[in-house]
């Protein structure tokens, strides 16, 4: 391994916020999944398919979706972090090839996403078949899809740490950054979801590919409920490709953003 | 360490906006001396400093370090240790992990790094959060960042702020025998009473322009350096 990805691995586990990163693992997993199954979306306002069909897991699988504010504000740490505690000089004396620490930043970041993705997975996946068997349902997907739509979402995890990465390469500031991924992800996305003539471009904004994951979305739902028409989502290996190309694009963001900039 | 590095500043010149930070700056340091960057605050020392390390790009001119640029040279952070303000420190990380961090850039084994602490009188206090260092802490903590690569040339700003009597004697002595040693050894400060029993000779910047640079006895032929630099600022003692 590379000395830079090596130092940004050590610098992301001697501070104690990695330790959050499993807890909230279990709770967006786990705790999201095992409620929905527990109330059963049978029981949801308006009803949905139970999770004794495919379309049923399909929505509360989706409903994972909605946390990725956690691993994109994590991602947004890796650089306004650094600008808001001036540690930023020190590290670029040492590197000053700067893109190499931004490649390096990616990296590890994206090596902890995928770690985060896994847990969240493996929490849902047992809170999934765990719940319905407290509740005596039958779930009713395919073991085989189920493993492929958690492996799509774990997959999302680390693309949208990726992704606050580079907001956050881009912005510099702390809370600007937060509150920007907050706003959108929780806002300014869903309000485009219903929003009549732009929730066309839905299934191509981040939220609209990782619902592509899971073939199923909430907000879509709640948009047809709304609108009553049902936009439609990107096929799923589409969606992933949508997820993908964001990812590569704050990517090169992050890279490109502290070439010529000066460090006051 | 690797050989003497000679720095050369040359036209150096920066604006912020309508602030012209740094003019026309240019000035060389000798290796084996101890270098004083002295001016008051704001007179643009730290923005030079910047300029050298490639923190901060300039508008016009050079600052080489052994004739390259800071971005350019083979081993930047083995060349050239650097300590700015006392800031650059994540509260919650531990003084020795901020060294394991900037160590692995580097490839430091462990042992240099409990080096570098036993040397700046840090290694009792080493397991604990950063963000409880006092400013004279932070000031070593980020000494032995810059001497973790064991490098021919020092760059500190301000590097006695937040130290105690004692500590300000330890640095000199410290400095004084890593010039014996051959490096270079360039130290911003704006306290002249300090600098003049530390330093071999002086660079003097006011309002951004380098006003003289030379030895220190050719400046204080007449007195003490104070008066010497009232004289050259224009300021009425």
């Amino acid at each position: 391994m590379n000395r830079p990805i090596r130092a940004e691995l050590r610098r992301l586990l001697s501070t104690p916020l990695w330790k959050w990163g499993p807890a909230a693992a279990l709770l967006a997993g786990g705790g999201l999944t095992s409620l929905c199954v527990l109330i059963g979306p049978e029981n949801f306002d308006p009803p949905m398919p139970g999770v004794d069909t495919e379309a049923g897991v399909r929505l509360v699988l989706s409903m994972i979706g909605l946390t990725v504010l956690v691993p994109a504000l994590f991602g947004a740490l890796a650089v306004t972090s650094e600008y808001r505690h001036g540690t930023i000089a020190y590290t670029f004396l040492f590197e000053p090839r700067r893109h190499r620490v931004l490649g390096a930043k990616l990296a590890a970041y994206a090596i902890a996403g995928a770690v985060y993705g896994l847990l969240v997975a493996l929490a849902a996946a047992l809170a999934l078949y765990g719940a319905a068997a407290v509740r005596g349902v039958e779930v009713g997907i395919a073991p085989g899809t189920a493993a492929g739509l958690l492996a799509g979402l774990a997959a999302s995890m680390a693309a949208y740490t990726v992704i606050g990465v580079g907001l956050g390469a881009l912005l510099r500031n702390q809370t600007a950054t937060l509150l920007v991924l907050g706003a959108y992800l929780y806002m300014v996305e869903h309000v485009l979801a219903i929003l009549p003539g732009a929730n066309l471009a839905y299934p191509f904004l981040p939220g609209g590919a990782t619902a592509a994951l899971t073939e199923s979305s909430l907000m879509g739902a709640a948009a047809a409920e709304v609108t009553g028409s049902a936009t439609e989502l990107l096929p799923p290996l589409l969606g992933a490709a949508v997820l993908l190309a964001y990812a590569l694009a704050a990517s090169a963001a992050a890279v490109l953003a502290p070439m010529r900039r000066d460090v006051a | 360490m690797r050989p003497p590095h000679r720095l050369e500043i040359r036209g150096l010149t920066k604006r912020f906006g309508p602030v012209e930070a740094v003019t026309d700056a240019t000035f060389d340091v000798e290796p084996g001396r101890v270098t004083g960057f002295l001016g008051p605050n704001g007179s643009g020392k730290t923005t030079t400093l910047r300029m050298l390390l490639g923190l901060v790009r300039p508008d016009a001119g050079t600052a080489l370090i052994g004739g390259r640029a800071y971005r350019d040279l083979p081993d930047p952070a083995r060349t050239v240790g650097a300590a700015l303000e006392a800031k650059g420190l994540h509260p919650a990380r531990s003084g020795r992990d901020h060294l394991r961090v900037y160590g692995a850039f580097l490839g430091c084994p462990g042992a240099r790094i409990e080096e570098v602490l036993a040397l700046t009188g840090l290694a009792d206090a080493a397991h604990r959060r950063a963000g409880g260092y006092s400013t004279g802490m932070r000031q070593r903590l980020n000494l032995a960042t810059a001497l973790l690569g064991d490098p021919p040339v020092l760059v500190l700003d301000e590097p006695t702020n937040g130290l105690d009597p004692a500590g300000i004697a330890w640095l000199r002595r410290l400095l004084r025998g890593l010039a014996a040693e051959g490096r270079t050894v360039l130290v911003a400060s704006h306290v002249l009473s300090e600098a003049e029993r530390l330093v071999d000779d002086v660079v003097v910047m006011h309002r951004g322009r380098v006003l003289t640079a030379g030895p220190l006895a050719g400046l204080t032929r007449d007195g003490a350096l104070e008066d010497a630099f009232l004289d050259l600022t224009g300021v009425p003692a």
